[in-house]
């Protein structure tokens, strides 16, 4: 009896081994066979077999972010399905790996990992958030590996390892303060999560608002899981601002939105201007509710032109029809064309190589915003700035647009921005 | 023979061990075919010594703390704080800068020095849950009383950390930071990367040790007989209180520590090692390994986040999620002692009675030929 | 003063709010000793039967009507919590009388089954319920304005209180469930047939956390994760109130409702959530056993 004891611990333990090692079984078999110990130069390019190359994605399916990130995800897969029908990349049909990052910047870190060094993808588009683009962001770097981010976000970074391919602060927020200013608006209330996004893009907001001689009444952050709002509310109250510039991230916006309902406040009562909501989030909101209320982004669903319209019942077609196109899906879709183009600049999948295309400055694709390029210096995207406001079918109409903006993620060419000292150190 | 069965748990450890120790030396041999695994190794021993430290309140002292997920981070922001300053040269980081300071705060300046930095790893988790421990169990807080004040505290620390964004970076935490041995990824690295593995696992080898050494002896004993009747060993005329606060400090200290070593691998800490989902999945290994043995819970570790680290991806992100659910529902309800325990007790009951049952069925031809 | 009775009666409304979340868990956590940790999933399905419910009106009745399908979501999503739970305790909880820890782990490994079904069946993407117009906008008395809807939660939870007085106290099976509870085999030897009583006891704390979801579901999003962020206040309610005290769980929820409220007003959310646990937890530790006590020779209650 004992004996048999011994033996099933010992099975125990070699049981888990096997477990160890099946896992890394798979890895190889999922590398096409290409020698572990090759040098990194080339094992990194991600040839993972003749016919075709194989890219990451990684974004939460799981967790807090995932009602977030699965219209991005959406909008990859269908952009590589695109590319694939019409032939491909550089002869070869794109594959994708995916993986769960599980709202969890640990685990974004891990399975970027996991990505790049054992599924040695050509290139991954992921994240969401700004914690787990920073979680990431030393992986990429590290590996020499390259990230396309397709979210907007708070700017001060410019990694030579990763493309941001959504707005940077002044692509979004600085032009829609300025809209707002140019209206009129002089009275502001920053209300953001507590987060790094709404900390970065209020502070680059209160420097901005000062230098127009205006006031910031209030700012507040609301906790990230936040339900209730009445404090919050009684404190706007209570200010009395023109407009309630609105940073807030994910469920926070509902919880908001839905109890100033409550109250009977309209967008004209308290003017919104928003940053975080797009066609996704209206429809979860409700129309009705955020009616009137302006928001900031770089494309919408109704953005006109032929493109758009492709893209839009293409996504439709694909993934239901009461789904909505918004601007980080887009920002996703034009990352895999711009990735696809770049690698066929370079003529080559190895990151090195399409980080050189990428920087010279001379990628671009007619994407459903407009015609889009990448700058080579930031590695942010080139593109046309939109105020919109949202109409009573839960789409949203632009009542503003500019010409293309170049990305100036630190803000240097602002002098205001510069005086106010929000770069960061050197 | 009955140190057989002693010793089958040392004997799982080792061999446990021994397979870690060959791994390196297989990326070198080319039978692992990336470093990213072994780096996933280096996690995974982390998150073996805070198993380790969860049974030992949890399995043995009966104490369940859904909130061992405060001392990992707190160990981990230890770590990476120092090396954080490592990599600013001691001078104040991006998010000072942005939260408005101009010199370095008074809290990080511990950080500056490489031992002050090893002494508060294991001094800032364990006076932290001294305090709480001396608190709750001098007023004889427990079961479940404890276990939600514990996901409260949590959640208080989470916010705290949150709140507190010019020293602690807020939800991003401390990234872009190396290993106390300067940088372990690509190629030129790789001898650092093996040198940071062997001392995690050296770590992970004297933390099970130390385990072993205290639930084997008498302390052991009192360990299980304040989780078996409480009353009863107050009556025997032990100060419980005080002998749960000192496993509570212990086990606070042994997820600290394992925080500083997943900072190493990690290469980043964020608050959301500090979720009440973050220290639930740590239970969750545990009580899947197997409660009660320090082996089970050091299984219990490698094996979760191995099959997770496989499975949640793709298409099976989905039916992970069932899985890991169901299986931890199936453990806590009818395998009580998890894998260990279904290994040295469930299989060999069921062998006897099937043996039983076999010579049953045969007694029973032979009467009935009779 | 506009600020105070504003304050007052979000203190007031949020605390409602929190009493309603908690209801179902001073039950099963109260009287049954059950950690029910997908107490917050069986709120995140009723919010999502109100949506149902919704969408059938939308789909299937004339617009005239569309207006009740809230008051038709709240028995609904109480039928469907119900049975749920009825289910849940039947193949799960019941394994787990007087394993208390246990049943917070098995019930954790639920709630994790529960959010990715939500996922699957519903989508990863948050839905939308409208609140009806009877709930929209709210009465105004000075300067302050009271919303329907918050009134109408706080009258919720009223009725829900006035029942569960009821069953418990006022009719045959309430006494069955507290002789259960009191002393389970001498209840048994009355004829009790304890097993029911147990299964019915644990739905109905189930279906309260439905009823729960229909309002918190007017009140914010509503997706898989929801219930989350409900759970721990809750837990906290119950046990500052005293477990087993229904009284206690209502005065424990608007202590902890109110305080949130008032140190908001004096600092930002996230400070004043980590203030409110930790001022709870530093009371716990004066009366370990929560406001309101059971006296018991018992040495372990």
């Amino acid at each position: 009896m004992k004996k048999f004891k011994r033996l099933l611990s010992v099975l125990s333990s070699a049981a888990l081994a096997a477990a160890m090692f099946t896992s890394c079984g798979t890895q190889a078999g999922n590398s096409g066979g290409s020698a572990s110990d090759s040098p990194a130069g080339e094992s990194k390019a991600g040839t993972s077999s003749e016919e075709t190359v194989k890219v990451g994605l990684l974004h939460s399916l799981t967790g807090a972010m995932a009602i977030s990130e699965k219209s991005v995800r959406d909008a990859e897969v269908l952009a590589i399905e695109e590319i694939n029908a019409s032939g491909g990349v550089l002869g070869k049909k794109i594959i994708y790996a995916e993986e769960d990052g599980a709202s969890e910047p640990s685990t974004f870190a891990t399975k970027a990992e996991k990505l790049i060094d054992s599924e040695k993808v050509a290139t991954i588009f992921g994240c969401w958030t700004s914690s787990s683009r920073k979680a990431v962001k030393p992986i990429v770097e590290d590996y020499e590996a390259l990230l396309w981010y397709p979210v907007q976000y708070e700017g001060m970074e410019s990694s030579k390892n990763i493309v941001y391919t959504g707005a940077a602060p002044n692509q979004q927020i600085v032009p829609a303060i300025d809209y707002l200013i140019d209206k009129g608006y002089k009275k502001f209330f920053l209300l953001g999560s507590d987060y790094v996004f709404p900390r970065t893009a209020n502070m680059i907001i209160n420097a901005q608002v000062k230098n127009a001689g205006l006031e910031v009444v209030g700012e507040e952050y609301a906790d990230m899981d936040q339900t209730d709002f009445a404090a919050i509310i009684s404190k706007i109250e209570a200010a009395k601002p023109d407009v309630i510039v609105n940073t807030l991230n994910g469920t926070g916006n509902v919880s908001f939105f839905k109890q100033m309902n409550e109250k009977n406040y309209t967008s004209d009562s308290y003017m919104t201007m928003s940053f975080s909501i797009a066609e996704e989030e209206v429809a979860t909101i409700g129309a009705d509710i955020l009616k009137g209320h302006m928001v900031s982004w770089n494309y919408y669903q109704t953005t006109e032109g032929e493109k758009n319209k492709a893209f839009v019942s293409a996504y439709k077609a694909k993934f239901g029809d009461s789904r909505v196109t918004s601007d980080p899906a887009e920002a996703a879709y034009d990352a895999v064309y711009l990735w696809a183009d770049a690698c066929t600049k370079a003529n080559s999948f190895d990151p090195d190589k399409v980080i050189k295309a990428v920087e010279s400055g001379e990628i671009s694709f007619d994407a459903p915003e407009g015609k889009v390029t990448i700058q080579g210096d930031n590695h942010h995207l080139v593109k046309p700035v939109r105020i919109g406001q949202v109409g009573t079918d839960g789409l949203i109409s632009e009542v503003y647009a500019t010409d293309p903006v170049a990305p100036d993620p630190y803000l240097t060419t602002y002098k205001w921005a510069v005086d106010a000292g929000i770069q960061p150190l050197e | 023979m009955k140190s057989l069965k002693k010793k089958g748990p040392d004997i799982c450890f080792a061999m446990i061990a021994a397979v870690l120790a060959c791994a390196p030396l297989m990326l070198n041999a080319g039978i692992l075919n990336s470093s990213s695994i072994v780096l996933f190794l280096g996690k995974c021993i982390a998150f073996a010594i805070v198993a380790i430290g969860i049974d030992l309140i949890w399995g043995y002292t009966g104490i369940l703390s859904l909130g061992h997920g405060l001392y990992f981070a707190l160990g981990g922001y230890c770590m990476a704080m120092y090396l954080k300053l490592q990599e600013t040269g001691g001078g104040i980081t991006d998010f000072m800068h942005i939260g408005g300071m101009t010199e370095l705060p008074l809290v990080w300046r511990p950080f500056n020095y490489f031992p002050v930095a090893l002494i508060l790893i294991i001094a800032v988790p364990g006076t932290v849950a001294y305090l709480i421990g001396y608190f709750i169990f001098r007023n004889r807080v427990k079961g479940v009383y404890f276990s939600i004040i514990s996901q409260a505290l949590t959640w208080a620390g989470y916010s705290i950390f949150i709140a507190l964004s010019p020293y602690t970076n807020g939800n991003v935490g401390i990234t872009e930071i190396k290993t106390i041995l300067g940088s372990i990824k690509g190629e030129a690295h790789k001898q650092a990367m093996f040198e940071l593995f062997y001392i995690s696992l050296a770590i992970l080898i004297v933390v099970y040790a130390a385990a072993r050494f205290l639930t084997s002896g008498k302390f052991g004993c009192l360990l299980v007989a304040i989780r078996d009747g409480e009353n009863r060993t107050y009556f025997s005329g032990y100060k419980v209180s005080a002998y749960k606060n000192f496993i509570y400090v212990v086990s606070a200290v042994t997820a600290g520590i394992a925080g500083a070593v997943f900072v190493n691998f990690n290469g980043s800490i964020t608050p959301s090692q500090m979720t009440i989902s973050y220290s639930i999945a740590m239970v969750i290994w545990v009580a899947i390994g197997g409660r009660g043995t320090i082996i089970g819970a050091v299984i219990g570790a490698f094996l979760i986040n191995l099959c997770e680290y496989n499975l949640s991806s793709g298409s099976m992100v989905e039916i992970w999620q069932y899985i890991i659910g169901a299986a931890f529902c199936i453990t806590i309800l009818f395998f009580k002692g998890g894998i260990v325990g279904i290994i040295t007790e469930q299989i060999p009951a069921a062998a006897e009675k099937l043996k039983n049952r076999k010579k049953g069925t045969k007694e029973a031809l032979r009467y009935g030929s009779k | 003063m506009v600020q105070f009775i504003n304050s007052l009666f979000n203190g007031i409304s949020l605390s409602s709010i929190i009493l309603l979340t908690s209801l179902g868990l001073a039950i099963t956590f109260g009287l049954m000793r059950v950690i029910n940790m997908a107490h917050g999933e069986f709120l995140m399905i009723g919010a999502y039967m109100t949506y149902v419910v919704q969408q059938f009106f939308i789909h299937y009745l004339p617009e005239s009507v569309g207006d009740l399908y809230y008051i038709a979501a709240i028995p609904f999503a109480f039928g469907v919590t119900y049975l749920l739970g009825s289910l849940l305790e039947r193949f799960v909880i019941s394994h787990l009388y007087g394993r208390e820890i246990d049943s917070l782990l098995a019930t954790w490994g639920i709630s994790l089954i529960l959010q990715q079904a939500a996922r699957n069946i519903f989508g990863t993407q948050g839905v939308n319920v409208t609140a009806p117009s009877f709930l929209n906008g709210g009465v105004t008395i000075g300067k302050c304005t009271f919303s329907w809807n918050r009134l109408f939660i706080i009258l919720m939870v009223a009725v829900c209180m006035f029942f569960i007085w009821i069953i418990m106290y006022r009719s045959n099976f309430g006494k069955q469930m507290r002789a259960v509870m009191q002393n389970r085999t001498m209840a048994q030897c009355m004829g009790i047939n304890s097993r029911k009583v147990d299964n019915i006891t644990f739905s109905i704390g189930s279906g309260l956390a439905g009823i729960a979801g229909c309002s918190v579901a007017l009140l914010g999003s509503i997706d898989s994760t929801v219930g989350q962020n409900y759970i721990v206040n809750s837990f906290m309610a119950v046990v500052l109130g005293g477990v087993g005290k229904l009284l206690g769980t209502v005065l424990g929820s608007t202590i902890i409702g109110s305080a949130s409220i008032f140190t908001e007003n004096y600092t930002s959310s996230t400070i004043a959530k980590a203030i409110v646990l930790l001022i709870v937890i530093l009371f716990l530790q004066k009366r370990p056993q929560g406001l309101f006590v059971i006296k018991s020779r018992s040495l372990d209650e």
